[in-house]
């Protein structure tokens, strides 16, 4: 009774590809890799065998993939997801469970964003070179001392007028391949651009047409569940103007545009908002919201 | 044997001669030498001594008070509600039990280490306060008549509803002592407490003061256990109590492995979910598997110098509340 019930249970409670826990005395005698692991009889093993492995995650270990990894089992990842959901519901200034359901949702669609990046050549250099955003990295003098109009002094009024900086990003936890971790952080902290972009501000509303843009271009779950859910604490007024204009010009506008991670925005501090705008296919900002962002 | 003991006594310099003994002797980490080479003992278990665990990990003592530390200061607000949340409330009859168990009287001098929130010490209180209640309610039967003397004292509140017990609250982490505060006043527990920063491992209090000792889920995070038993030994009154409740090993196979699903599975996500905070949990569950079995623990009590050391189990052993006393 007791073997059944874990020979339907431990799958759900491993840790992801080869990854070894600590106290991993059992595993150690299969070769690395799922398929050996669920031919073994648990006949074989008697409770003290099975008794360190596999609910011990394994995150002292020397497999973590990245610094801040924490490898997490399929049940786990199926709690953090319902949980994160739940509680960014319930307090939306929780973003650091947003990022988390982002996480641990989003493993399929990254893959299939990384793929479109490994196509463009722009892209494969992003994925080459790692840039990140963040007010270490990013020259705040120059570009304060850039036109008017042009990209990246959009992108720093944008970032004083909302009183929001590059550094509130949690990072990546969930995510078990490294360079999906690299996607996602990068879609993260594209989501400012996506903000000077757009033209929107950082209240409900503006975050709510984001992310609408964001769900069309990149299929995230999150982003379509934000997408879905957000609007739910919204007045009658703001959900007529939300669907009644601004929604259909995020769609549009997110199915016109290439994949907006793509574009390796270092370069193109100097380039013209305007000018990315057309590059962009993104049409002017809907007369509700212009002039606020 | 005297030359190679001088040479570790003068090296250890200010540590007390009891301690040293002690230390010297084959437990826990230390591993067992031929009793002839002393000094050799000395040097081979500095190496050692210095590597402990902290949950699954290793790490050195010095970094484990921090890391230990460092847990408790960022979990401290969410501390009670994670506690429901992990449990599902059960820990609260756990702390009941171990009240129950305690029987205190009213004028009993209580210490309560590692119990920043407070938890213990307000049970505690309110205990003594319906003791006394039941008290003067049998007395109130029993005496039909009062002499006017007696009534005018009691409309006028004069006796001190305690009875004279005090409970003393000592944590090593000034933030759990902030929640444990804020908790007290909310709840109107303003007399018989005091808060007390110290480290259970050198307690700042004289010998011989108090009549119960009591630690609840926190002795597992201490660095050096058999350092806070002797401590509890020293500063326990003769004929003092000592109680221990803290995690333990469950004796069912199959609870044991719900438990084990329970802890590394679920734990951890609510202490992501709701504190925002996935570490400090997967150390606290790790810690609970590090800590020593119920038979384990009782001897080491027994080495502290205690007698008539029982344990009971509860929840299936998930918890055991350990009972000594100095005498």
């Amino acid at each position: 009774m007791t073997t059944l019930w874990l020979r339907v249970s431990l799958p759900f409670c491993r840790l992801p590809g080869g990854l070894l826990s600590t106290a991993d005395k059992w595993r150690r005698v299969l070769v690395p890799g799922g398929k050996n692991m669920r031919t073994l009889g648990f006949s074989d093993l008697s409770f003290s065998d099975l008794a360190d492995v596999p609910f011990r995650a394994g995150i002292h270990g020397t497999s973590l993939l990245y610094p801040d990894h924490i490898p997490t089992s399929p049940l786990q990842k199926a709690l953090l997801a319902a949980g994160s959901a739940g509680m960014a519901l319930y307090d939306p200034y929780r973003h650091d469970m947003v990022a988390v359901l982002g996480e641990t949702t989003g493993f399929y669609t990254l893959k299939v964003l990384r793929d479109q990046m490994r196509r463009d050549p722009e892209g494969t250099q992003i994925l080459q070179e790692r840039p990140r955003i963040s007010l270490a990295t990013l020259d705040m003098d120059k570009l304060r001392s850039l036109p008017e109009g042009s990209f990246g002094r959009e992108y720093l009024r944008f970032l004083d007028v909302n009183r929001v900086s590059p550094d509130t990003r949690v990072p990546t936890r969930f995510v078990d391949d490294e360079e999906l971790a690299y996607v996602i952080q990068r879609y993260r902290e594209v989501h400012d651009m996506l903000h000077t972009l757009l033209g929107m501000p950082t209240n409900i509303l503006g975050e709510i047409v984001v992310k609408w843009f964001e769900a069309v271009q990149t299929g995230l779950p999150m982003c379509v569940l934000g997408a879905l859910f957000g609007p739910v604490r919204l007045s009658a007024r703001k959900l007529h103007v939300l669907v009644s204009e601004l929604i259909p010009w995020a769609v549009h506008n997110g199915h016109r545009a290439p994949c907006v991670l793509n574009l390796y925005y270092e370069r193109r501090w100097e380039q013209p908002l305007a000018a990315l705008r057309k590059e962009l296919g993104i049409t002017a900002v809907p007369p509700c919201m212009q002039g606020l962002a | 044997m005297a030359a190679p003991r001088s040479y570790v006594l003068w090296s250890y310099c200010g540590r007390g001669w009891s301690r040293l003994v002690r230390t010297c002797g084959p437990r826990g980490l230390h591993s067992s030498l031929p009793a002839g080479s002393l000094g050799v003992r000395f040097l081979s278990q500095e190496k050692h001594a210095t590597q402990t665990h902290f949950g699954f990990e290793t790490v050195s003592e010095e970094e484990k008070g921090g890391k230990v530390y460092q847990v408790f200061e960022s979990v401290a607000k969410k501390y009670d509600v994670m506690n429901d949340m992990m449990s599902l409330g059960i820990h609260r009859v756990w702390k009941d039990m171990l009240l129950w168990k305690m029987n205190p009287l009213p004028g009993t001098q209580l210490l309560d280490v590692a119990g920043g929130t407070g938890d213990i010490a307000f049970r505690f209180l309110n205990y003594i306060q319906a003791q006394h209640q039941r008290k003067q309610k049998r007395q109130l039967r029993a005496q039909q008549n009062l002499s006017w003397d007696e009534i005018a004292k009691k409309y006028q509140d004069e006796e001190d509803p305690l009875g004279g017990s005090h409970v003393m609250i000592c944590d090593i982490n000034r933030e759990m002592l902030k929640v444990g505060q804020k908790k007290a006043s909310d709840q109107g527990h303003k007399a018989g407490l005091t808060w007390v920063l110290g480290d259970a491992e050198e307690l700042p209090f004289d010998d011989h003061k108090f009549d119960i000792y009591t630690i609840a889920f926190g002795i597992r995070n201490v660095t050096h256990i058999d350092q806070a038993l002797q401590e509890a030994h020293r500063v326990l009154k003769p004929g003092g109590r000592f109680l221990c409740l803290e995690f333990s090993r469950v004796n069912n196979p199959l609870i044991s492995r719900l438990y084990d699903l329970y802890s590394f599975q679920v734990i951890p996500v609510l202490g992501e979910v709701i504190a925002g905070d996935w570490k400090s949990y997967q150390y606290l569950v790790e810690s609970i598997r590090k800590f020593p079995s119920q038979e384990e623990f009782k001897e080491m009590i027994e080495d502290a110098g205690f007698q008539k050391v029982t344990y009971e189990s509860l929840t299936s052993g998930i918890v055991a509340i350990h009972s000594g006393f100095k005498l």
